[in-house]
């Protein structure tokens, strides 16, 4: 069914047309969860000072670019700054009438421009001045903010994000580097994560259930089959005929291990006819090839029981998302069968169409009980926990048991910054990594020195101005940083590491904070996509650091 | 001012040398319109840009620059338009042109000093490779799908080249199979979308390419049957706009067709033969379908549901038809309707009817949706992942800007793994490689007067040294050799040799040098009293052919079938080592046990043995 759009007169509607490339991507689910989308894109903290407006903010309207053209609902940019000549020559999205006018205002009408399905709204303000009317910030999806940003603004404004459960995006565009971090909500579950199609194959050759046995049965003897039936017999059936025999003369064990599975596997290759013209057949030489992946007991993969063990599975409530109560059925189902439910889809393989199509209705049909199962479980869940939201949609909890094996709930963990009070566990990381040759991780350390700098810079009351290229300043916080990340043990950074944050520092230096069109272009590129994953819940998000440099064209992501 | 940020972080050299460079694009779509908001905004000083397409509502989800306003007009055009309203002091040049045309010859490709591609199409990758080897003009290379991207570097004699690997080539069937004997449903998707559609609406005489219909002995008759049924079905197409014509066409493809196959008992004799549908049942259920139906383009329809769109979408076409018809120039050629994956109503006649075809022949139905994308050959495309592999793309080329190939990267864009983007050095180029291994030289030709004697004796035969013994081809097309020398005299214009045209040589001799291709320039002048109406542009060295391989030993032609040895065998390790050596990967089979049998011959030179041993599959490879 499109769920997505309501059917109209005249076959698909031109929005259909217009997304059809990417609906081949997260399907009209995903495209809804986009089009429900209202995205903040915070995309400067007002000036530097008398000279410096601050952040050009073109990695940010870069990203709101890709995420206009795919058509989320609306966006909102927050941005204090009025446009200036510089800026011109970086951002696409500014005219040569745009000078000296408010830049949010500029941005969003031209990117407005690029799709007529989406709302746009901007404020010529800091964000700061926003967040005192609560009712602002809980109207978005998504929160985007280009830095550097300095902490007294950045603190609150994820902080409130967290509670509301609203995931955050941090993302620097300076010279040839860029870095971005995800924030999501504690737990960030996705059910359609689109697993390699190879690793979700699940064909219950050891626990069949008894219409699959008895398609199997059916086929008691071989030898009756003329060549041209013997050549067709699906692979599947193969396998579960020769399994039984096998299990006969092993004392009803199935092969269980690898020396037993290659037997195995030489055993039906020679149980092929050769005396044809072609000299084998294809259908044994499938069923041959596919005796090391398909016999193998099912078994819970450790991060669906880990899943199982979390607490909002265990403990449901009135106020539990649906993904718990689904998951809560689901290991129900594990508990009572030893399985999870069945996705359905077969392999292509050798076969008279006919045959193939009834054995994909027994699959097709194991599936759909399955479902029903669940389904009632789900129903009995709610109705006990008297839950006052609408009853979980029967669609969501299909495509659930479809991806049942490959769900997956990311811990969200807080924008990422090397300061007194960070995680240990990040710092060390950090350290751990600096070691590492050739990693990228001093340009992440480099972009957190430009951090305080700019922070120093935008919040000191001095008179005279410094530049973003000040020397006393870059020291001094450099020093502070690599403080920071002295070890537990009192080892300091290395002179190595040292050179190689100095070397990064060098660049942001030299580009005096300024960005790349090219670079916050492609910036724009990687941080959009996760944006889209977070926004359509498809597909696995970053976790949670993202380093990119330019000059050597290689991006590397850390959990920090 | 506006320029100090790139200034400061490229230096002023560089910034010098890309607002003095010339570049040229290709292709104004996904990857195109994002680099030239990149090359534009890096300040590239001159770019020219060229894309043969019309912009489609399916592009605006990702092709910024543009809007619902410019759709059917001319990408590149529109593009540059854009591009120039944001920058005016951009120096921009579009064409709506096919790159491919002769207007763009080796001289006009040499004129840039960069080539960005950014394709969609084997055919149109594979001729920008070629032309800018000759060129000798540096070449970034792009593509994506879905979320995967990659930018390559190609520079003649330092990288592979576009073709130093092979290609997938898209799938063909047999045509047989496509018209008598169905056993898939894409082979039923291709009947309604390559015969059906075009016999009624369209060119019927343009051979679709994913049909195979090479003749041989065994479907000669079956061809001919089938030519007999096509001219039935032209005659449809007098009455295809009133009332009763989708009764016809039902009678005839549903009807009458699979009445004659079911004849054909051979085909039947050991799988179900096609069973024909009972029309008024389909007819009854399908007065009670809405034509709405065809909006739900994710489930499947029932049979029901699939005649009521085949009759609908049948009318909708015929009525385009007809206006077509009836608004057309004297003129004009007669109006035709093809199929266009966007176009709704050719999209339901095929899901419609490759459906009932899939019904009669008990193949499994298809939903509008994945009908679309097998029938369309689309590739999913977002906005995200041509902003990555345009911004590399520009990053490559400042490597070469900056003559610091070695610098130069293969990137890669992928969904999973640890890192979004990934990086590869450049390989050097493939010495087997059927493209950039060839030799090329430039000959100037007079086009008023120059003969193909001209170029064999004054070009090929004087000032290259070629003996007699030589043969010259056009594509597959001999027009010369020893025996065969009547075209001498002709004028190689006559010939359809033009600027840009490529003539293969090939030396005949005893010890023959390697092919030779010879490029054509045109002079623009007429040639003076004295110069000859053929000339070699630029003298070059040929070298002869390697020597055919000595047989090998003779004892593995009398054991083909001898098994591998086991893996602690000396012998399995070179084995394994000569199959890493060779560019395909070979499927394990017997004819890789005799390689192996025939490695394992006890030799003081094991490598030198290997070598022999694959040089006869590896002199295919040259000498086609
Ligand atoms: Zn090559």
């Amino acid at each position: 069914m499109t769920d997505a759009f309501p059917a109209a007169l005249t076959g698909p509607t031109s929005k259909e047309r217009k997304y059809d490339r990417q609906l081949r991507l997260w399907a009209a689910t995903g495209q809804q969860a986009l089009e429900d989308s209202h995205v903040l894109l915070v995309n400067s903290d007002g000036p530097l000072g008398q000279y410096n407006t601050g952040v050009t903010g073109v990695a940010g309207v870069e990203t709101l670019k890709n995420l206009v053209l795919p058509g989320i609902g609306g966006f909102t940019i927050v941005d204090p700054a009025i446009v200036t000549e510089s800026d011109l020559g970086v951002n696409f999205f500014l005219e040569g009438e745009s000078l000296g006018k408010s830049r949010a205002e500029e941005t969003c009408r031209l990117l407005k421009e690029l799709n007529p399905d989406v709302e746009g709204y901007y404020y010529v303000k800091r964000v700061e001045e926003l967040l005192t009317d609560p009712d602002f910030l809980p109207q978005h999806k998504l929160v985007i903010i280009s830095g550097p940003m300095r902490r007294s603004t950045l603190v609150p404004l994820t902080q409130e994000a967290k509670q509301l459960g609203i995931p955050v995006l941090y993302l620097h565009s300076v010279g040839f580097f860029s870095t971005f971090s995800v924030q999501l909500p504690a737990e960030f579950p996705i059910v359609e994560t689109h697993p390699d199609p190879e690793s979700t194959q699940d064909l219950r050759l050891l626990n069949p259930w008894p219409e699959l046995v008895a398609a199997a049965a059916g086929l008691n003897n071989l030898d009756t089959l003329d060549d041209h039936q013997h050549g067709h017999v699906p692979y599947l059936l193969l396998l579960l005929h020769f399994l039984e025999q096998w299990k006969h003369s092993h004392e009803g064990n199935a092969p269980s291990n690898y020396k037993e599975k290659t037997e195995f596997r030489e055993f039906v290759r020679s149980q092929a006819r050769t005396s044809n013209p072609e000299g084998g057949e294809e259908n044994f030489d499938e069923a041959a090839a596919a005796v090391l992946k398909t016999i193998t007991p099912f078994s819970l993969r450790s991060s669906i029981r880990e899943i199982f063990e979390m607490d909002q599975c265990r403990q449901l409530s009135a106020s539990s998302q649906d993904f718990w109560v689904i998951a809560s059925a689901i290991k129900t189902f594990h508990a009572s069968h030893g399985v999870l439910p069945l996705p359905g889809s077969l392999p292509d393989m050798k076969a008279q169409s006919a045959d193939y199509v009834s054995l994909q209705n027994i699959y097709k049909t194991k599936a759909r009980q399955d479902v029903e199962e669940v389904t009632a479980t789900v129903r009995h869940l709610e109705s006990q926990l008297q839950r006052q939201t609408p009853a979980i949609p029967d669609r969501d909890i299909e495509v659930f048991c479809k991806n049942a094996a490959h769900i997956k709930v990311v811990l969200g963990r807080d924008i990422p910054q090397i300061s007194i009070d960070s995680d240990a566990s990040t710092l060390k990381t950090i350290r751990n990594e600096l070691g590492v040759p050739d990693s990228l991780i001093p340009i992440f350390i480099a972009m957190q020195i430009l951090d305080s700098v700019v922070d120093e810079i935008q919040s000191s009351s001095r008179e005279e101005e410094r530049s973003v290229d000040d020397d006393a300043l870059w020291n001094s916080h450099t020093e502070r940083i690599l403080a920071l990340l002295t070890g537990a043990d009192g080892s300091a950074v290395c002179q190595e590491a040292r050179a190689q944050i100095a070397r990064a520092s060098k660049e942001l230096r030299r580009a005096e904070g300024g960005e790349l069109h090219n670079i916050s272009s492609l910036t724009g590129g990687l941080v959009a996509q996760e944006a889209l994953k977070v926004l359509t819940r498809q597909y696995g998000p970053l976790d949670n650091t993202c380093v990119f440099d330019g000059a050597r064209s290689k991006s590397e992501m850390y959990r920090l | 001012m506006r320029d100090s940020s790139i200034k400061r972080s490229l230096g002023v050299d560089l910034t010098r040398s890309l607002k003095e460079s010339r570049v040229l694009l290709v292709g104004a779509g996904g990857i195109g319109c994002e680099l030239l908001k990149n090359l534009v905004l890096t300040g590239f000083g001159e770019i020219h840009i060229i894309d043969l397409d019309t912009i489609d509502l399916s592009n605006l989800n990702r092709q910024f620059l543009f809007r619902h306003e410019h759709i059917k007009k001319s990408k590149a055009l529109v593009a540059k338009e854009v591009a120039q309203k944001f920058r005016s002091d951009a120096k921009l040049e579009a064409y709506h042109a096919n790159i491919m045309d002769a207007q763009f010859d080796v001289s006009w490709f040499e004129s840039f000093n960069v080539v960005f591609n950014a394709l969609d199409n084997i055919a149109a990758r594979r001729h920008v490779n070629k032309m800018c080897l000759v060129a000798n003009v540096p070449l970034i290379e792009s593509g994506t799908t879905g979320f995967n991207g990659q930018v390559q570097v190609i520079q003649k004699s330092e990288t592979e080249c576009y073709d130093c690997n092979v290609k997938e080539t898209p799938k063909s069937f047999p045509v047989c199979t496509i018209r008598s004997n169905p056993k898939e449903p894409i082979h039923c998707i291709v009947w309604a979308k390559s015969y059906l559609l075009p016999e009624l609406f369209g060119n019927s005489d343009d051979e679709a390419p994913e049909v195979d219909s090479t003749e041989d002995a065994d479907n000669a008759k079956e061809i001919a049957d089938l030519r007999k049924e096509a001219l039935e079905l032209k005659e449809l197409r007098q009455s295809i706009d009133t009332e009763e014509a989708h009764q016809k066409v039902f009678d005839k493809v549903f009807g009458k067709d699979i009445i004659r196959l079911q004849g054909m008992t051979d085909l039947w004799k050991e799988k179900e033969p096609p069973k024909l549908l009972d029309l008024a049942q389909l007819q009854k259920e399908s007065d009670s379908i809405a034509s709405t139906v065809s909006a739900q383009d994710q489930r499947v329809w029932t049979l029901g549901e699939n005649f009521s769109v085949f009759r609908d979408s049948l009318n909708r076409l015929a009525r385009r038809l007809k206006q077509l018809q009836e608004t057309k120039l004297p003129d004009q050629d007669s109006p035709i309707l093809t199929f266009d994956k966007d176009d709704v109503d050719t999209l339901d006649f095929v899901t419609a009817t490759a459906n009932l075809r899939a019904a009669i022949f008990h193949l499994e139905l298809k939903s509008k949706f994945d009908v679309k994308q097998m029938a369309g050959n689309i590739i999913p495309a977002i906005a995200t992942t041509n902003a990555m592999t345009a911004g590399l793309c520009v990053l490559q080329s400042l490597k070469v800007f900056q003559d610091n190939l070695m610098q130069a990267k293969m990137v890669f864009l992928e969904r999973s793994g640890a890192r979004a983007i990934n990086s590869d050095s450049l390989k050097p180029p493939n010495p087997d490689c059927p493209v950039c291994s060839r030799l090329v030289v430039p000959v100037e030709i007079d086009p008023e007067l120059a003969t193909l004697e001209h170029l064999v004796h004054d070009v090929l035969q004087l000032e290259l040294g070629y003996g007699r013994d030589i043969s010259l081809l056009i594509g597959d097309r001999l027009v010369y050799d020893q025996e065969f020398d009547d075209a001498l005299p002709d004028k190689l214009f006559d010939m359809g040799i033009k600027n840009g045209s490529f003539i293969t040589v090939k030396d005949d001799n005893e010890s023959a040098r390697v092919n030779l291709d010879v490029v054509i320039k045109t002079r623009s002048e007429p040639s003076s009293e004295d110069s000859k109406p053929a000339t070699l542009q630029k003298m070059v060295e040929i070298p002869l052919k390697p020597k055919q391989p000595a047989q090998p030993p003779t004892d593995d032609a009398q054991n083909p079938e001898q098994p591998a040895p086991p893996s602690t065998d000396d012998a399995a390790v070179t084995g394994k080592r000569k199959r890493e050596g060779s560019d395909d990967d070979v499927e394990p089979n017997s004819h890789d046990a005799k390689r192996l049998a025939s490695a394992s011959v006890p030799d003081s030179n094991g490598i030198k043995a290997i070598v022999l041993d694959d040089e006869e599959e590896g002199a295919i490879m040259i000498d086609d």
